[in-house]
Formats: C-alpha cells, structure tokens, sequence
C-alpha cells in the first residue's frame, strides 16, 4: 500500500546523503535531476554502494539486476536486448510506462546499452526506494497490527510489536510490475 | 624511437604450469589444442545459493607427491603457494636451474596477492574479540594464540621468500601485486632485470588460488563474475555476444628467463626470446577500465616499441579476453587502435574460455600457452564463440585451435582496475 510515514522529501534528502558519502561530494551541492555518472562522476561500482547504504538507513533490500536484464529473463533473449547490444522498441515501450514523464529525453529504441547507466538520475534512484516503501504490507507479518509508525523518519515499524515491517525487495518488485505490465499491454 | 645503447637480450629456457586443464604445460597445452574446458561446479566451499557456483579448480590429487625436500615449506604453504611450488619446480628442471654455480645472480619475480584468511581463523579469533574494540589477549595467548602460520600464508611476499630458499637463487627479488596484470608484469619486471645486467637468470610467474569464500565471494558480490550460463563449460565465452562476465580460476605458472649467451653458453634449449614490455595504468575509474582501452593501447605499443617490432610484423595476439561485456569490447577497440586495418587479419584468442581467469596467474600462464603454440604451430581456440557480437569483429579464432606458423606475438594481461601489461615474445629459429 502507498505509505505515508516516510516522505517523498525525506528520501530524497537520504539518497542525497548516501551519494554525497559515497562519491565525497558536498551534499548540499547535488541537484535531483543530476546524473551520477555524468555530473557526480560516480562509477559502475558506486551503485553498488549507494545502494547499500540505502539498504541500510531504510531496512530495504533494493534490486540486483536492472529492469532490462530481467525483462531479458523473463521475455527471452533479445526481448530488451538486440544483437548489437541496443534497446529494442519493446523495452523502451516498457520503460515509458515505468517512468512516464520522468522518461529521459535521450532514451530511444537502438540506443546503445552502455549509454543507459549514465541516465540515472538522483531524483530515479529516491524513486526506485519509494517504490519498495510503497510495498508496506496492510498488517504487520508478526503480530497482525495495523499501526505502522517510523520514529526517525526513514524505518517503518509496527505500533504494536515493534517489529520492521516486511517489504517486497527490488527484484521481486521489478519481476512483479513485469507480470502484471505484460498482463495488460501485452508488449512481449 | 629511442633505443638505449645496449641492453642484453632476454630468452625463455624453462616453463611450468599447474591449470584446471592439466597438472603441467604439456598437458595443459595438449587439452587446450582439443578445446577442452577446465569449468565446472566448485566444490572448494558450499556455493549454494550464489549467483555463480562455477570456477576452474586445479585438481587435489594433482598438489600430492610433493617434490623432495619440499616437507619443509609445506606448513609455510597456503594453497596459491602450493601451487607456485609445482610450477616453479617444473620450470626449474626443464631449464636445469640446478645446474648453474652462481646463485647470487639468479633472482625472482613472482604475482601473488597472498590467500584469504580462512573463515575458521576468523571464527577462532572471534572467540577473543568483544566487537567493539576490546581484545581478551591473555586468552589469546593462553589458548596458542593466532597461528602465526596462517599469517605467514596469507601474506603475498612469502612467494618471494619461498621461491629463492627453494632453489638456493640470492638475485633480485620481489613480489608482484597488480590484481589481472601481476603474472605479465613479474615476467616484464624480471626481464627488465636481466636487460639491465642485474640478473643472469630470473625466475618469473604467478599464483592464483581464491576459490575459497573470502576469495570469491567479493567477486560475487560487485556482480563481475558470470550469472548466466547453460552449463559450465560453455560459461566462460570472451568475445561472445552472450558474455556476461568472468570465470574465476585457480593455477600457477612459471617461467625460467635467462640472459641469452648465457642460455646459449650452458647449451640448454631455448624456448623463446622474450622481445618485449609495455606497462601502463588508465588512470581512468578505480574498477572500471577505460572505454576506449587507452591503457591497454599504451602498453601494447610501448612493448611493440620495446621489442623494435612493427606493427605489421604480429602474427597473433593472446588476448585478455575474460568473457565480460566490458573488456572485450575495450579490448578489441584497442587492438583496432594499434594495429589499424590490419587488425582483422591477425588472430586474437583467449585461453580464458577454458581455464577461466586465474588472476595473478593469468598472463603467466598465457604467454607459456602462446610460446608453445609457437613452437607448435599451434594457434589455441577462443572456445564458446557462437553468437558474433558486432562490437567484437576480429579474428577471435573460433572454437577450434588452427595450425599456423607464427614468430611474433603479443600476450595481453590487463587489471580490473587499469593495471595494463603487454608481453612481446618471439620465435627462436632451430
């Protein structure tokens, strides 16, 4: 369910922690819609431990594979993925309806895959943690309450037993969303 | 290009190796001819539920028999040391390192990035640590304390200090630590020395054994091993479209470089001529390797100038090739850059798609691999090559070995964090 203990504001400011810890740059100095690898100048590995952090200060697990790889998986070889290593038609189908309007300009059906990474943004990767906040089972696993309450503003906690609330990780999600997209557009 | 006056010229007169194809060159080089792969479920440690539970083990049975005298050096020894002590005994004999009288001018030049500690030290020591700071050292110390063994075994220069008590050799010593790069850069170090007259004889080579946890896992975790693959064997596939990262490797190799009237005096068969060197960083990203392959295109030429070779006068090219998305792409750019047109018509291959990666032993290994193909006429296969990727359009010399006289090569080693070396060896007639 979409959760409200944990604002918007709240965790983008985190993830702008996170990417200032990690990359040694001044937090403050980093924009929403800054690229990491362009404007940040993060690397491969970065991501990595971005979201490892992230992991930590929400009590998430966030995914292992990008959403490409598992449509690759799921749809069959080739399905995101052409001979020439370039986005097909169908993938960026699929990522217009993930992304909507925060689709960036530059993605384009034969755009070549190592020009993907350096399109995620700040702004995406707060994103990609709401979504798994957003996953905030109704009542708590352990002992049923429904009081959720988060008391530093960044881990969700049952009212009642006090135990961390359960949510879905990454790459369930991404497999998730893919089943029920292809349900209803049926692109592949 | 500057030439400096004079510089001894450097020949191979020994070579050993220990591989997950094979417990020495000979037979390494005869199942890498029959594109054999050396792949398969790791039963090192438990791997279940690891996204990749695959890498290339040199067999146990193959470290038994110990070499005489070598009672003494076995509890110094972890595994990549073990390793080491098979390759450098066989190189040593094939050059008859036993025979030579002054000690003091052979040296060693040895990769070895030492082993993991074990998970059980770490569970032993455990036991005397709060967590937070505070040590119980008198349990420690009551109870026989932290096996100063283990910490002599995991430390890399123990190579280095093992290698000249074994062969009794009092010459230039050090040890190599440059991630993928260390097995060509000891090699090139080593033959550096004896150009410059420090050395008559060098020992030179690399050890690799991290299929334990502490040594794999890592690689797991920043996701730069293969995920997916049908079966093992067919994992490891350098320059296929269907890549999808590296294949880690246990081994060892060893080679014997000797000044060459030196080698020529003492009438022992020569098994090549060391003609080259090139070294370079990409002082690009930390892990990633520079897009273009700038490094790699530096230390190609830089042993190409080296060596005085054109070009034009490369008749094959033992590639990195280790089966990720990132290198081989890098890699063949490179070559492109360096050699131009001609690019497609030399043949590139990556021992690799059989014995996976052996990191520190890797270019070790690779430059005995293209020396015996030399001699052989022998070019060995790029196995798994199936789907072409339009990035990757060179020669890779698909799945099957091809027999072609050739006298100059190059061999390919570049670090995961832009430690680049390139190896130019060449035939020697007779």
């Amino acid at each position: 369910m979409k959760q409200t203990l944990i604002s918007e504001a709240m965790v983008l400011e985190e993830v702008k922690k996170a990417i200032a810890q990690t990359l040694k740059v001044d937090k403050d100095s980093i924009q929403a819609e800054n690229s990491l690898m362009k404007d940040l100048g993060a690397e491969s590995l970065d991501f990595l431990d971005i979201n490892y952090r992230l992991e930590q200060a929400f009590g998430i697990k966030t995914a292992r594979h990008f959403v490409l790889e598992h449509i690759e998986e799921m749809f069959g070889e080739g399905s995101a993925i052409d001979e020439n290593s370039q986005l097909t038609g169908k993938a960026i189908a699929l990522l217009k309806i993930r992304l909507g309007n925060d689709l960036p300009a530059e993605l384009r059906p034969g755009m070549d895959m190592d020009e993907v990474p350096p399109l995620v943004t700040v702004e995406g990767m707060a994103k990609v943690v709401l979504d798994i906040l957003d996953t905030l089972p109704e009542k708590c696993g352990a002992c049923g309450g429904k009081a959720w309450k988060s008391e530093n503003g960044l881990r969700i906690k049952c009212g009642s037993c006090g135990g961390e609330a359960t949510l879905t990780d990454g790459d369930t999600l991404t497999q998730e969303w893919l089943i029920h997209v292809q349900k209803e557009k049926k692109i592949f | 290009m500057v030439r400096q006056p004079f510089k001894c010229r450097v020949v191979i007169t020994g070579c050993g190796m220990i591989t997950p194809l094979g417990k020495n060159t000979e037979e390494t080089f005869d199942h890498a001819c029959r594109g054999m792969s050396g792949i398969d479920y790791i039963t090192a440690f438990d791997t279940t539920h690891l996204p990749c539970r695959i890498g290339g083990q040199v067999k146990d049975a193959w470290l038994e028999g110990e070499e005489a005298g070598a009672e003494r050096f076995y509890k110094f020894s972890s595994r990549g040391l073990r390793l080491m002590r098979k390759a450098t005994v066989e190189a040593a004999q094939q050059a008859c390192l036993d025979n030579l009288a002054h000690r003091d001018r052979i040296g060693v030049s040895f990769g070895f990035h030492g082993d993991s500690p074990a998970v059980e030290d770490l569970m032993f020591l455990h036991r005397f640590y709060d967590g937070k700071g505070a040590w119980d050292m008198e349990g420690l110390m009551r109870t026989g304390g932290y096996s100063y063994l283990n910490f002599l075994r995991r430390k890399p220069d123990v190579a280095t200090t093992i290698l000249p008590k074994m062969f009794d050799c009092r010459g230039p010593n050090l040890t190599v630590a440059s991630a993928c790069a260390a097995g060509s850069q000891a090699i090139g170090e080593a033959y550096r020395l004896i150009q410059e007259g420090k050395a008559d004889v060098m020992i030179a080579g690399g050890s690799e054994a991290a299929l334990n946890f502490m040594g794999f896992v890592g690689f797991v975790l920043i996701k730069a091993l293969v995920e997916r693959y049908s079966t093992p064997q067919k994992a490891s596939r350098p320059f296929d479209r269907k890549r999808n990262g590296f294949v880690m490797s246990e081994g060892a190799g060893a080679v014997i470089l000797e000044e060459r009237e030196h080698a020529r005096s003492r009438k022992v068969p020569i098994l090549g001529e060391l003609l080259g060197y090139g070294a370079s960083a990409d002082a690009y990203r930390i892990t990633d390797t520079h897009p273009t392959g700038l490094g790699a295109v530096l230390a190609m030429r830089g042993a190409l100038e080296d060596a005085s070779v054109e070009p034009e006068s490369v008749d094959y090219i033992n590639a990195h090739g280790t089966s990720t998305a990132q290198n081989d792409v890098t890699e063949t750019r490179a070559v492109k850059e360096v050699f131009g047109k001609r690019a497609k018509e030399i043949p590139i291959s990556s021992n690799k798609s059989m014995l996976g990666h052996a990191i520190a032993a890797a270019g070790t290994i690779e430059l005995i691999l293209t020396l015996m193909g030399m001699n052989r006429s022998v070019i060995l296969p790029t196995i798994n090559y199936e789907f072409p990727d339009p990035k990757c359009d060179l020669d890779y010399v698909p799945n099957e070995a091809r027999k072609k006289e050739h006298r100059i090569a190059l061999s390919n080693s570049f670090g995961f964090g832009g430690q680049n070396a390139c190896l130019c060896v060449g035939k020697v007639a007779g």
